[in-house]
């Protein structure tokens, strides 16, 4: 592995930019790994050998990994850690960045549409359903409010996620 | 008029590097009353002094400044040069233009130049008007005061016992010997505790220049540097000590039962009891608190008569005491008895207390087999709850795997940022005596890193792992409670970056060392003050690590900062050295900048006398009326009491009106 | 009566409204009265947004807060995902120049979050205001003598700091346990209590290692709790235990067949006499012997006289 100051300083300011805002203060105790539900199930970038990637300048090395999309967002890890480094939001920080950079799995792509269009990232009709169990139809959610939706849908469009052309 | 010399430092390159040092020589020379302006490399070389001291012998100048760095440690130097050329040494001013110019501004050098500048016009400023003052010295007691009497303060309390000092040792628990009576072994020669403590203790209890009060806390110190008066209580023993035996009858039949602080809460001690079999001194005390008032009996009552066979009906401990040392019919004040003592100097040891294991939620704290080092270190000793046999709590059956945990609340901004600094140690201790009596338990220790600095410890922990013992870096994360109070140990191989999980018989926690609760309240009586890390202050972190900011006041061992057993002898027999110099001296130095009254200006309002923090200032009479006045000997020369006197009558040597303003001018200029 | 917010999120009342109809029940005859946030959207669950932008996820859950606040209400919601992302984004929000720029986002759609209003979780609601006690007065079957496993989930645990609600310690959770006690039933302690069920993110990236995790979570609570049921505050957890223990039972990863598996508010309303065909008709596992035994004669509390 080639290291090199220039590589590493764009993974910290990258992750930072993203929300990892803690990277810098990781000693590298593991804490975070004992407790990950991710580590635990067999996926080998996540908490601290993530963070130890990134601080050794991996990052255009590792974008392909998929252990940042099994993250839990459990925030165990930010539990426990000694130094608050928060580490799930450094986790989140490299998985938005391999989102910008059009890094993840065609699965979560439907969610992102769901989202757009209904304003619920999980879509089922639920009539049927609601109706059995002696509820309205509709749900008061943004699903069946056309303003929600126009609101849900102004607000991605506005933002980032907006530029991804997926909407 | 004044001639003053300015000299500018230039520290090698740690001030020239960012301050142009020529243009502010120049600029010194263009000063009002400058006469001389020079430079030099170092001007706390020889070759500066000489510089300085020769321009005083020449009768070119009169009044000194040099701008270089603090004159907390460099002040000294230069008072001493210009007193050595025949000059008044409090003719002398610093100009601090390292630590407030160019350390802190090292990326603007032309502004910290300018700053210099400032710096050094004020100086020029309040050289001008600076007057010749003079020492003035105050005769000292020759005793010293030890508080807390484990490894650290009976070390100190022998060095000054056989330096021929008079010496109180005080110890709040009924036995002198600390923390280091409570261990079982040693590292990193495995040196049985006991062993090595206990002749120490019984030396330091029979010196004849050791004065030892146990069961005592410092109640109240008042005055300074030579002459500090000491309030020391001895709490109540309900014993009389002059007849205790330390037999240890009262305690076999005193039937009430109370978590033993010695064994860590792990087994019961009575309310009348002995610390521990090895207790210096060894004599009994009765725990009011937790006593039982067998009978319903009251302490200062008469006994209940036996009606039938007409003799007193005594408690189990007075029956059972053949010395007759208890006797309850006594109305023995509960205050217990306070005592004055009268010393020149004290060393503080209080000591520490390992954090509670309560406070790390992930590790299931409840369980009774997650236990802290301390703890086990009770379990492994012969005196302890189970005569050390290795037996887990909850069930008192050996353990088939222990599991050791570093950094619980040490490196952990939650708790503590700092390293504890003996918990690797200790728990390779601890693991390498487990290991060595039953080969056949597994041991698995985890740890961020090992930190084995020291002399002959890397070689312990090389050795463990010779010895079979498992090492894992990475921190545990967490506990899982499973049936049969057996724990699932949440880990971490950070090696092969994979997580371990396996099933512990017995967990142990190396919990953070920190100050106990009751070090502050010592700390207000004594004017100490706490590190950022929340120990004692010393007076500089290299270069008075026994010293505090308050003369004659020391500190040595665990109360200053975690340390193991050979660095707190180390710094207890420093501090005893240090604490030493002024009784050997007879006699202390009172600097002159300090406060004075005017009588003849005083209103005698007395504004000043609740302000001043060293509770120098009374009232007086001068000229038949009440005015202040301030003791010479225990004024530290803040100032405060000057910039609040209304009527401008208290006057700070060598920071008066006169200096203070032309200070202010040159700054403001 | 008190009216709280009712935060549906996205499962809740489209996969599983039996759930929705079990708070509808429970909080009106406990004192609460459930106030409908119309127009709330999807949290922004894990996966959308807060895997984008950090600010986007913020615009996207402080919409749903200020519809709460323009009500004057505080919010509660059963769903521990949205309970945790709601609860980040509003911890998120407390920064000065995230909130200035996130109110940005949101003036294009005429909205402003001010922070008025307070992220519980029901299991909150029911515990800290409505009280076990009063649960107990409502019972109308006691659930003496059955096993429960519960499972609080993580997104109600950690991190402790952005929460409003804490458990004593979030590793021993006890809020679930009290819940299910107060109905008569037995909570028996496992050992991996606070673990991960392995929904989420964790399932939808890799199936088999999920199950690998789940299994091991099922095991310790039969084996540990031999449990007549298990009970969660949590509607992804719930929809795991109910999806993944047939899946187990069919490859043959389990010798035992699946337990019953309950949100809170199904077990409570159940307990409280409601009618199962409406709030808790819903499942993959077979609940009808349970159900059964729950609200069977023989259980019926006395009324005191």
């Amino acid at each position: 592995m080639l290291i090199t100051q220039d590589k590493i300083n764009e993974a910290i300011s990258t992750i930072i930019e993203h929300g990892g805002r803690g990277i810098l203060n990781c000693v590298q105790c593991g804490a975070c790994s004992a407790i990950c539900p991710g580590v635990r199930a067999g996926f080998p970038l996540l908490c601290r050998n993530l963070i130890r990637h990134l601080l050794n300048g991996q990052l255009e090395e590792i974008i392909e990994d998929s252990s940042s999309w099994a993250c839990q967002a459990c925030c165990r890890c930010t539990e426990v850690c000694p130094q608050g480094v928060r580490p799930q939001e450094v986790v989140f920080a490299f998985r938005r960045y391999q989102a910008n950079q059009l890094a993840f799995s065609t699965s979560s792509v439907t969610s992102q549409m769901n989202l757009f269009e209904t304003g619920h990232a999980v879509y089922v009709d639920p009539k049927e359903a609601r109706r059995m169990v002696g509820l309205p139809e509709k749900t008061p959610t943004s699903a069946f409010d056309e303003r929600a939706k126009q609101e849900i849908q102004t607000l991605i469009n506005n933002s980032p996620m907006g530029q991804l052309g997926l909407f | 008029m004044a001639k003053v010399g300015v000299y500018v430092c230039h520290c090698g390159t740690n001030i020239a590097g960012v301050i142009d040092v020529s243009a502010l020589r120049d600029f010194a020379e263009t000063l009002p009353d400058v006469v001389i302006a020079r430079k030099d490399l170092f001007m706390c070389s020889d070759s500066g002094q000489e510089m300085v001291k020769k321009d005083v012998i020449d009768g070119l100048v009169d009044r000194v400044v040099v701008a270089a760095c603090t004159p907390r440690t460099h002040e000294p130097i230069f008072r001493a040069a210009i007193e050595k050329a025949g000059l008044n040494k409090y003719l002398f001013e610093m100009a601090n233009i390292r630590d407030q110019g160019s350390w802190v501004h090292g990326h603007d050098h032309d502004g910290a130049t300018e700053k210099a500048k400032k710096i050094v016009a004020s100086a020029v400023g309040k050289a001008r008007n600076l007057e010749p003052l003079e020492d003035k010295f105050v005769p000292v007691t020759d005793a010293a005061l030890v508080i807390g009497a484990g490894i650290g303060g009976i070390s100190a309390a022998l060095e000054l016992a056989k330096m021929g000092h008079k010496t109180y040792l005080v110890e709040k628990r009924p036995s002198i010997g600390g923390t280091m009576a409570q261990l079982d072994k040693t590292f990193p020669t495995n040196d049985c505790s006991a062993c090595i403590l206990t002749p120490m203790m019984v030396e330091a209890y029979n010196h004849p220049n050791i004065e030892t009060l146990t069961y005592s806390e410092v109640d109240d110190v008042s005055g300074y540097i030579g002459n500090f008066t000491v309030k020391i209580r001895q709490k109540q023993t309900y014993v009389d000590w002059s007849r205790c035996t330390g037999c240890g009858d009262c305690a076999s039949k005193c039937p009430a039962k109370v978590s033993d602080e010695f064994n860590m809460g792990l087994s019961d001690r009575r309310a009348a009891y002995i610390m521990f079999p090895q207790a210096v001194p060894k004599k009994a005390v009765v725990d009011i608190e937790h006593c039982l008032n067998c009978a319903d009996r009251k302490i200062g009552t008469l006994p209940k008569i036996n009606e039938k066979t007409g003799r007193p009906i005594l408690a189990p401990c007075e029956r059972a005491c053949q010395a007759e040392a208890i006797n309850r019919s006594v109305a023995y004040n509960p205050e217990g008895a306070v005592r004055e003592v009268e010393v020149g100097s004290i060393v503080v040891a209080t000591g520490y207390q390992v954090m509670d294991k309560g406070w790390f939620k992930e590790m299931a704290p409840d369980s009774p087999n997650v236990i802290t080092a301390l703890q086990l270190e009770r379990i492994i000793s012969a005196t302890g709850p189970t005569e050390g046999k290795l037996l887990r709590p909850s069930d008192k059956e050996k353990p088939h795997t222990i599991t050791f945990v570093s950094c619980m609340g040490s490196r952990d901004e939650n708790f503590h940022t700092y390293c504890s600094r003996f918990c690797c140690m200790y728990m390779i201790k601890q693991a390498r005596l487990i290991k060595e009596k039953y080969p056949d338990i597994a041991i698995n220790m985890h740890f961020i890193d090992v930190r084995s600095a020291g002399k002959g410890y890397d070689e312990y922990y090389t050795g463990a792992r010779k010895m079979g013992i498992n090492f894992f870096k990475g921190k545990v994360g967490g506990l899982e409670i499973l049936p049969d109070d057996r724990l699932r140990v949440l880990a971490y191989d950070m090696e092969s970056a994979v997580n371990v999980e396996y099933e512990s018989d017995l967990v142990v926690l190396a919990t953070a060392v920190e100050l106990p609760q009751d070090a502050t309240t010592l700390a207000q009586k004594l004017g100490l003050q706490f590190c950022g890390a929340n120990f004692f202050r010393e007076l500089h972190p290299k270069l008075g690590p026994v010293e505090t900011a308050t003369e004659g006041l020391f500190l040595a061992g665990c109360c200053q900062g975690p340390k193991d057993i050979p660095d707190t002898v180390s710094q207890a027999k420093g501090a005893a050295a240090a604490a030493a110099v002024p009784l050997a001296q007879g006699k202390v130095r009172i600097e002159p900048i300090i406060s004075e009254v005017h009588a003849e200006v005083c209103s005698g309002c007395g504004i000043c006398i609740p302000l001043c923090p060293y509770h120098a200032i009374s009232m007086s009479t001068y000229a038949d009326r009440p005015r202040a006045q301030i003791e010479m000997s225990a004024c530290k020369g803040c100032g405060v009491c000057t910039s609040a006197c209304p009527s401008g009558a208290i006057v700070l040597h060598g920071y008066d009106e006169s200096q203070i303003f032309a200070q202010i001018e040159a700054l403001t200029a | 009566m008190e009216k709280i917010g009712l935060y549906l999120g996205c499962n809740i009342p489209l996969k599983a409204p039996d759930i929705e109809q079990s708070f509808r029940k429970v909080f009106p005859a406990l004192g609460i009265e459930p106030v409908d946030l119309q127009g709330a959207s999807c949290c922004p669950s894990w996966g959308t947004a807060p895997s984008f932008d950090l600010n986007t996820w913020c615009a996207i859950s402080s919409r749903n807060i200020v519809i709460a606040e323009d009500q004057g209400v505080d919010i509660m919601t059963g769903c521990n995902s949205c309970f945790g992302i709601l609860s980040e984004a509003k911890h998120f929000l407390e920064d000065t120049a995230r909130r200035k720029s996130v109110n940005e986002q949101l003036k294009a759609i005429g909205r402003e979050f001010k922070g008025t209003s307070d992220i519980y979780h029901i299991s909150h609601v029911l515990h800290r205001k409505v009280g076990v006690q009063k649960i107990r007065e409502k019972l109308k079957y006691s659930l003496d003598g059955l096993k429960i496993a519960v499972q609080p989930g993580c997104h109600s645990l950690w991190p402790t700091e952005v929460f409003k609600i804490t458990e004593d310690n979030p590793y021993q959770p006890t809020i679930l346990r009290e819940l299910c006690e107060a109905t008569g039933a037995t909570v028996p302690h496992y050992s991996r209590l606070e673990g991960c069920c392995g929904m989420g993110g964790l399932r939808s990236t890799d199936m088999e290692k999920s199950l690998k995790l789940f299994r091991d979570k099922l095991i310790s609570m039969k084996e540990e709790a031999d449990a007549d049921m298990i009970v969660t505050t949590c509607s992804s957890c719930y929809l795991q235990f109910d999806m993944s223990q047939p899946l187990l039972k069919e490859r043959g990863l389990i010798d035992f067949d699946p337990i019953p598996t309950f949100y809170y508010t199904q077990v409570l309303a159940l307990a409280m006499g409601f009618d199962p065909s409406q709030v808790a008709a819903i499942s993959q596992i077979d609940r009808r012997a349970i159900i059964g035994e729950m609200q069977s004669e023989k259980r019926l509390i006395k009324e005191v006289a």
